[in-house]
């Protein structure tokens, strides 16, 4: 507490001094905060809008404010600064800080309010009208949060406090400012295993297996909707708007009383909602009315506005039949979005259905198309080079490839059975020492000599497999363990910084030259991942590994010159993070070119 | 008169499939049978014959009929050429470009349409009609002919494929048949629910809400099978390449397991059919 006192009384003295750029950490929770006070003087508050206690600690309970953003608020500096002043509370005087404290709640605090987003469709484009609100927003000075109460995806990302979320949320937090996304943005994460059963996350963390029955019988009416109301009225305290997304399309009738990711979710959040529809496949107007009709009156009057997404060509020759569904919904029509050429993280890997390929540039990556592939946003980084992704399906596919990719998939066994039934396993053998070959978690695990589950944990058949052989490494599923961890590390031979994630199941016993070795502070020199740089071989568990531009750059280099014209880089290397970034103000601009923004900030405002 | 019309609820919901299985159903029975489509927008297309360009997916259809085909079985269709272009072929034949400035007449471009539909009428048993991607488009219903057009035209019957793929299946149908015009609404007899995976008992209770609020039937719902056809639509991106050999064959046979396993499903082809005498 000394030191606390020690630095508030610096901080007091060194008055409001707003965004601190300068400090290696900045910005700690979200863009834009004021670091006045990096110590509270309010310390520890024990408002529950603001915090909680750790229980039993090795020290007894102990008050944790570490998701605070209160504090960090313009609003908040420029009340609480002056009134300690003139107060003259001392930094240390718990008493008096706390008078000034609860004054500046008062004043300054007030409950978020809950907006969703629903879609007519599972690709409606929830998840990017999320992002792309959540970025307008942001613009616009308010502090937003991301939620979707469950998502059923394999596509997830490790928060920084070690805990699993779906990927897309990440993204929405990104949109948003925060750099601190949590498990409380996506509290429920379903990942399908393959068979009809999905592991079931809960707050980023394994909760068990269930299969579609067992789900809707027990986990939603039991502990489901608890966990949904805990969560986003955690988010309410803390941020101005929380921006849900629902899950597929409102109007499932048949499961209506089961759904907790959509009006359910609306309901245990108070929260207006906004209807997206596709408008690409045709039937647009018709999915809006039919989802708004069907749902029951209680639900519909939540439905404020409707969004026309993705509209190719004159968006005006949407404008006559936008103004008759609204007459006939009785609900505004508040954006005809134009389609908008964002390169943005995918959601599903249903939308790799029927693409083959993607990008037109010189080098031919062959990503193999696993059944199960997961993390396949992994990939994404490649598409900012010049490069032609092509998503692998048969030999040839690979055997034509510059350079080949093995992404992550949710079953490492099922998938590589895949891969030899289909001739792919071999056609990869063919290509060693030809081509640069990466291999990424379950796409590392099968570059080895051996898949070691002798209890079935990953594959249908319990069992010994063998694997591709790449590299000598051996796997092992000998327990029902997973490891999410969040990494940092340097190429050994120099060669510079990667980060990421890890998600994975099994164990592997390298027996090869290791790739990275760690720089994360608790974990300083641990090694990682398999290289044989002579035979461009590369493994690694570390999800996000092409997001840096060193790594990258060295798998790439390695493509022999197919004695074509060297193509220009596209763009400079860069950091991935930058380009995401560049990308949501893009989409950001396409809605805001195509929204009704006065209608959108009164829905925002509940003045609707 | 025996005609029945496949309307969707997007483009892509299955239509020009399922219409080909009807065919393909009807000609098994030794029904004479013929596709036809009013107006087709596509790029996909084919040259019969007698040197006239239809789309792929009637051509494809009248295999399945057991037919060659022929310019009548789609007397419009529209090809994409540009920004805001495009060239009308009309019975197989160049018509005219339209663009912006220059819109094509219509009315006498229905009219002709028209008498393709009612001379396939007058040789075949059945005409087996395809609509073209959403029959409740709002701001094109005055002009569309493939859909309304066709009902308002020749009162056909009709019957609604919904895909269950991208979900809001149940909204797609209610909502389809809230917007299509008051005066033919009831000529939209059905719906089929198409590429469906998992336990259909699931969707029970839906379907009776469906049916109690529009009055019209499901006559079934369709499994989801990995076919590879022919794309008509020039937006899909499905790479419909068939393998190698003969590519009819390929192509029946693949309709000929389609309606095997619907029919194994469930699907009430007796009860379309019987549509056909309305």
């Amino acid at each position: 507490m000394k030191t606390i006192k020690r630095r508030v009384e610096e901080e007091l003295a060194a008055g409001n001094i707003g965004c601190n750029r300068s400090c290696a950490y900045h910005p700690s929770h979200f863009r834009g905060q004021n670091c006045t006070f990096c110590y509270c003087p309010f310390y520890p508050c024990e408002d529950p809008r603001n915090g909680y206690f750790v229980k039993n600690t090795k020290i007894g309970d102990i008050w944790s404010c570490e998701d605070c953003l209160f504090i960090h608020r313009n609003e908040t500096v420029e009340f609480a600064l002056p009134r300690i002043k003139e107060k003259g509370v001392e930094a240390g005087d718990h008493e008096g800080m706390m008078e000034i404290f609860r004054e500046t709640m008062d004043r300054c605090w007030k409950p978020g309010r809950a907006i969703m987003v629903v879609g007519a469709t599972s690709d409606a484009g929830k998840s990017m009208t999320v992002a792309a609100l959540g970025r307008i927003l942001l613009r616009k000075g308010y502090l937003c949060a991301p939620f979707k109460s469950q998502n059923m995806s394999l596509n997830s990302r490790v928060t920084s406090k070690g805990h699993e979320i779906a990927m897309v949320q990440m993204l929405q937090a990104q949109a948003m400012g925060l750099t601190i996304p949590d498990y409380h943005m996506n509290p429920i994460l379903l990942k399908p295993k393959g068979n009809t059963e999905s592991q079931v996350m809960v707050e980023g963390k394994p909760f068990g297996d269930y299969d579609v029955q067992s789900y809707y019988n027990d986990f939603v009416p039991g502990p489901g909707r608890d966990i949904v109301k805990r969560n986003v009225d955690f988010l309410k305290d803390r941020f101005d708007l929380v921006l849900m997304e629902g899950a597929g399309s409102p109007a499932e009738i048949n499961i209506y009383d089961k759904d907790i990711a959509n009006m359910r979710a609306a309901e245990l959040a108070d929260a207006d909602c906004i209807l997206v529809v596709n408008v690409e496949w045709g039937g647009s107007f018709a999915y809006a009315i039919g989802t708004v009709e069907l749902l029951p009156p209680e639900d519909r009057k939540r439905i404020k506005g409707i969004i026309l997404n993705n509209v190719r060509g004159d968006p005006e020759k949407m404008r006559s039949g936008a103004d008759e569904l609204a007459r006939r919904c009785g609900i505004p029509v508040i954006g005809i979005i134009p389609h908008a050429d964002v390169q943005l993280p995918q959601e599903d890997s249903e939308s790799f259905r029927g693409v083959k390929t993607r990008g037109t540039g010189s080098k031919r990556i062959a990503v193999i198309k696993l059944p199960r592939i997961a993390n396949f946003t992994d990939i994404d980084p490649l598409y900012t080079e010049d490069t032609t992704v092509v998503f692998a399906d048969c030999p040839e596919d690979v055997t034509t490839a510059d350079a080949i990719v093995i992404p992550g998939t949710k079953n490492t066994v099922d998938d590589y059975m895949w891969m030899e039934e289909t001739g792919i396993a071999d056609a990869i053998k063919t290509m060693r020492g030809k081509v640069p070959i990466l291999g990424i978690c379950g796409g590392y695990q099968m570059m080895g000599a051996e898949l070691r589950d002798p209890n079935g944990i990953e594959g249908r058949e319990p069992g010994t497999h063998k694997a591709l052989g790449l590299f000598d490494n051996i796997t092992y599923w000998d327990r029902y363990e997973k490891r999410v961890v969040r990494d940092r590390a340097d190429m050994i031979d120099g060669g510079g910084e990667v980060e990421g994630y890890e998600i994975h199941m099994a164990k592997t016993e390298v027996k090869e030259k290791p790739l990275f070795s760690m720089t994360n502070h608790n974990r300083k020199g641990e090694l990682e991942g398999s290289v044989r740089e002579d035979e461009m071989l590369y493994g690694t568990y570390i999800h996000g590994v092409l997001d840096k531009p060193a790594f990258r750059k060295r798998f790439l280099s390695k493509i022999k010159s197919r004695g074509q014209v060297p193509a220009s880089e596209s763009m400079e290397a860069g950091d991935y993070n930058d380009f995401i970034d560049m990308n949501l103000d893009k989409l950001a601009d396409a809605f805001e070119s195509g929204m009704d923004m006065d209608a959108f900030m009164r829905i925002v405002e509940g003045k609707e | 008169m025996k005609s029945l019309l496949f309307l969707g609820t997007s483009s892509g919901a299955g239509k020009t499939t399922l219409d080909a299985a009807f065919c393909r159903y009807l000609a098994r029975k030794g029904v004479k049978v013929a596709p036809f489509k009013a107006s087709n927008l596509s790029l996909n297309s084919y040259v019969t014959l007698g040197g006239e360009e239809i789309g792929m997916g009637q051509a494809f259809q009248a295999w399945a009929s057991g037919l060659e085909p022929t310019g009548d079985m789609n007397p419009v269709l529209l090809k994409p050429s540009g920004p805001g272009r495009m060239q009308v072929v009309l019975r197989g034949k160049p018509y005219m470009d339209i663009d912006r400035d220059s819109a094509m007449d219509r009315k006498a471009v229905m009219e002709k349409a028209c008498e393709s539909y009612d001379k396939l009428l007058a040789q075949y048993d059945a005409v087996i009609c395809e609509g073209s991607g959403s029959p409740a488009e709002l701001n094109l219903m005055d002009t569309d002919m493939a859909n309304v057009g066709m009902m308002r035209a020749r009162n056909v019957t009709s019957i609604l494929v919904a895909d269950i793929e991208r979900g809001g299946v149940f909204a797609a149908i209610y909502g389809t048949w809230m917007l299509i015009p008051e005066e033919v609404r009831p000529l939209l007899k059905g719906f089929v629910i198409n590429r469906f995976r998992g336990d259909a008992s699931i969707l029970a209770p839906g379907i009776e809400r469906i049916e109690e609020l529009t009055g019209m039937k499901c006559y079934g719902i369709v499994p989801y099978e990995v076919l590879k056809f022919p794309e008509e639509d020039s937006m899909s991106d499905n790479g419909g390449a068939i393998g190698n050999g003969d590519i009819h064959k390929e192509f029946v046979a693949n309709l000929d397991k389609l309606i095997d396993s619907a029919i194994e499903a469930g699907v009430d082809f007796e009860g379309i059919e019987k549509l056909l005498a309305q």
